[in-house]
């Protein structure tokens, strides 16, 4: 009883032992603050990239398939029963990506992914990824005359876009026709009347003659190759519109490769929309590209990662800017190879209908949907006999609670590697299993580094106790004189401690958790103060710091920093404990 | 905590004046007991030893430099007396005192408590008899300065029961304990803090402390030595007045003749060695 009731006295009136301990209640403070920041970003993290990657998949090389894709999926459903919730077939290969900025060609690489519409969005968290509302909740190919979010990402999109830049674009061309007529007149013209001015002797007319005082301007040596003009303003390719925009025009005959594919294509001459094609009207057949109205017509439809088309760009005054280099309702070309004995590269044009935005940088960046039987289609993946498809990846997704791993063994066990060599089967976790496990090597060091600083703050506590001691030493006298056991002394010094250790440790929880609370708002006004920008979006491609508080976390921060707290005071208890009484009562 | 030590056969009894809580057993050593009180009417046995010490030496300091304190003091205390042990400073008085409650070891000697020896008891019995037999009081008070006077006279009860034992009786204690403050006249000043109060205010606070776990032995180190004759005179009125009302034995070390002379024996210390009686 004298020692909950000496420890509890000794709180209330020794205000320096308060001050040694603020170093624990920082230190657990800080401790909940940087783990809750860290869960929420793991956590954050761990939701987009087990959205895109399924639960457990089935995966081949580059180059390599999985033929009959539903009869394996009709196996998985046998072999995991009640656990399997959906499987789709992806083809999933590399492959580029090109298409004009401002008149320039951008190529880049994406990772090109062939999605069955039906069952895709069942297995991953794609379409809530989408930016278009009408396609998060009926997804489709089709590019749509509205519903492409403004928060995601700003600007014009869809077919309304699409119809203004045709219709610019075509302006543009009358322009183009109307000067060559007027220069074709010009021409003539001057032809007409050229021979009364060519020297009759040399009939050389390129040399410029003055004639009855008049200075002629000179005339080319030839007279102009159309095509190669009209070739080489293409390669220009940048005209002001009437509203000053820079716009472009997209076709760009310099790609040998897509002439090469033009002239291979079975289906007719799909050659690509220009008017300035000079050979045009010598195609005998009208082709389906001929009927293609891009006005009322889309390409194949294909969906990027938002990252491949946005920019951050800081304007002068220092506001971060979205720059877009493609929007949904432009078209785009997709470069990739065959499959099989000899890989040739083919080529699609495509419409962008939909950008996808997981906030994964990393796929955003790199991601594109196509329509899995277009990509079959064109990688060769399709059996000329029997028209089925085969596959590179199945998706599985299971019921939620099913041991990942467990299913994955199954699934090695059923398609054994020494039978299907190709065949890599693996968790989501096992695919990013280096990432995830850097972040959590990441967080222990900085839980053992922070436990640091609460010890730090445990030797606080040790001299301020000793001083305590040092400074009671008569009142441990007379305990002792008034039959107090050493023990017993020695329990008040602890119980100390660990009052001092909870209170400490609990206004720590209480204001990490205050912290974590208001954390954005914490970095915003740390930001108007300093000018500095704490957490920057265009770094993290997060809008706010997310947060993550676990309670488990919680309890062990506190259960340590209150052992620390009790290890720091039992030197000073101990020495109160061994004091012998007589010379306690002598020190005045 | 209070330790309780076990009851084991072959202990004795040892406290002709049992109080009904006493739980104290203590091996026999000596001889079985003479009288037995069982629980019943107190027995007040004419010149019955309480205390004895037997050729008592006890030295401070380390062995080069040993200083000798007491130097072989043999001398018994009497049941009810109030004795007075005086002498020069250095005389060795306080530490015999402190020999007496057992708050130190005596390096060769014994001494015996109701004719068991305690000088070499294991340390919780030392802390069971101090707590339970022994009541002591201070030259310099030595009250807990974080604690009003009614904790501190409350102390000494806290220190012997656990916490729920404790808040089962306390009640009891709270009201002895206002008893005991009212009959040292600090009816008035429960909640003090003893930077609060007069010197002598204190050390009736002391006395009253040594009081609440009714003591058979008051052991007295100097208690008027740090008063004023006003003050002195009150604390020693106290005690005399205590020592009729409660039946103690009071033993009390001062250098003051005048003090002396109210007490029933006097004992000189000369030297480190009774000179006399």
């Amino acid at each position: 009883m004298y020692k909950l009731l000496l420890s509890w006295r000794y709180l209330k009136t020794r205000f320096i032992a308060l001050a040694s301990i603020v170093s624990v209640t920082l230190g657990v403070a800080t401790l909940i603050v940087v783990n809750s920041v860290m869960a929420g970003f793991v956590d954050q993290m761990k939701n987009r990239l087990h959205g895109i990657l399924s639960d457990v998949e089935i995966s081949t090389q580059m180059f390599s398939e999985i033929p009959h894709p539903e009869r394996h999926v009709e196996i998985i459903k046998d072999l995991l029963g009640d656990e399997l919730e959906n499987a789709t077939c992806v083809v999933r290969t590399p492959a580029l990506l090109s298409f004009d900025v401002r008149g320039r060609q951008w190529t880049q690489q994406v990772m090109l992914l062939g999605i069955d519409d039906a069952t895709f969005g069942k297995v991953t968290d794609f379409e809530p990824y989408l930016t278009n509302e009408i396609k998060q909740t009926r997804f489709s190919f089709d590019l749509e005359e509205s519903g492409y979010s403004q928060k995601k990402f700003k600007g014009d999109a869809g077919w309304a876009y699409r119809r203004s830049r045709i219709e610019i674009q075509r302006r543009i061309e009358q322009n183009n026709r109307e000067y060559k007529q007027l220069y074709d007149n010009a021409a003539a013209a001057y032809l007409d009347s050229a021979p009364s001015l060519v020297d009759a002797e040399t009939n050389d007319q390129a040399t410029p003659k003055q004639v009855a005082g008049i200075q002629f301007a000179p005339l080319p040596d030839q007279l102009p190759d159309i095509e190669s003009e009209f070739a080489a303003d293409d390669s220009a390719g940048e005209w002001q519109n009437d509203s000053g925009d820079k716009i472009t025009e997209g076709y760009n005959p310099s790609d040998s490769l897509v002439k090469h594919h033009q002239q291979q294509t079975e289906e007719g001459v799909i050659h690509r929309f220009s008017p300035f094609d000079p050979h045009a009207q010598y195609r005998p057949e009208i082709s389906k590209e001929e009927l293609f109205d891009p006005m009322r017509d889309q390409r194949t439809g294909i969906i990027l990662g938002l990252a491949i088309s946005e920019r951050k760009a800081e304007t002068p005054t220092g506001e971060i800017q979205d720059v877009y280099l493609i929007r949904p309702g432009d078209d785009a070309n997709i470069m990739l190879t065959t499959i099989g004995d000899s890989p040739t590269p083919v080529i699609e044009n495509c419409t962008v209908v939909d950008f996808y935005s997981s906030n994964m940088h990393e796929y955003d960046s790199s991601f594109a949907f196509l329509p899995l039987a277009s990509l079959q289609k064109l990688r060769g993946m399709v059996d000329p006999l029997t028209g089925d498809g085969s596959v590179s990846t199945i998706q599985i997704k299971l019921k939620p609670g099913a041991d990942l791993d467990a299913v994955r063994d199954k699934l090695i066990a059923q398609f054994p590697p020494t039978y299907f060599p190709e065949y890599d089967i693996r968790t989501w976790q096992d695919t990013q299993r280096p990432l995830l496990s850097a972040v959590k090597m990441e967080l222990t060091i900085l839980n053992i580094l922070l436990f640091l600083i609460i010890a730090v703050a445990g030797f606080g506590i040790l001299a301020t106790f000793y001083m305590i001691v040092v400074e009671k030493t008569k009142d441990i006298g007379i305990l002792k004189a008034l039959g107090a056991p050493s023990r017993g002394v020695m329990s008040i010094f602890l119980g100390y401690g660990m009052s001092l250790g909870t209170v400490g440790t609990g206004t720590g929880i209480l204001i990490g958790l205050l912290f974590v609370r208001h954390i954005n708002e914490i970095a915003d006004g740390v930001a108007w103060l300093t000018g500095q920008e704490v957490f920057d979006a265009t770094i993290y491609y997060f809008s706010e710091i997310p947060t993550s508080i676990n309670p488990g976390t919680i309890f062990w921060v506190g259960i340590g920093a209150i052992a620390i707290a009790v290890l720091a005071s039992v030197l000073p208890a101990l020495r109160a404990a061994r004091l012998h009484p007589v010379e306690a009562l002598r020190y005045e | 905590m209070s330790d309780v030590a076990q009851s084991q056969p072959g202990q004795l009894e040892p406290n002709t004046l049992a109080k009904p809580d006493v739980r104290i057993r203590i091996k026999a050593q000596a001889s079985p007991a003479t009288t037995n009180g069982g629980g019943g009417t107190p027995l007040r046995i004419a010149n019955s030893s309480v205390m004895s010490v037997k050729s008592l030496y006890k030295s401070y300091g380390k062995a080069s430099v040993k200083v000798p304190v007491l130097k072989g003091v043999d001398l018994e205390i009497f049941e009810g007396d109030f004795t007075a042990i005086i002498g020069q400073s250095g005389s060795g008085k306080s530490t015999l005192l402190h020999l007496l409650g057992t708050l130190d070891a005596p390096d060769s000697g014994e001494i015996y408590y109701r004719e068991q020896r305690i000088d070499n008891l294991p340390s919780r019995h030392k802390e069971h008899l101090r707590n339970r037999q022994f009541g002591m009081i201070f030259q310099f008070y030595h009250l807990l300065p974080e604690l009003t006077t009614l904790e501190n006279v409350l102390i000494p009860r806290m220190v012997q029961d656990g916490f729920f034992r404790y808040m089962k009786n306390k009640r009891g204690y709270r009201k002895r304990a206002i008893e005991l403050l009212e009959m040292v006249g600090l009816g008035h000043r429960l909640t003090h803090k003893p930077n609060q109060l007069s010197g002598g205010e204190m050390q009736r606070t002391a006395i009253a402390r040594s009081l609440i776990s009714d003591p058979s032995v008051l052991l007295a180190d100097e208690p008027t030595g740090n008063l004023d004759s006003e003050n002195g005179r009150e604390v020693m009125d106290t005690l005399t007045a205590l020592r009729k009302n409660e039946n103690l034995t009071v033993i009390m070390v001062t250098h003051d003749d005048s003090l002396a002379s109210k007490a029933d024996r006097v004992i000189q210390l000369v030297n480190g060695k009774v000179a006399g009686i």
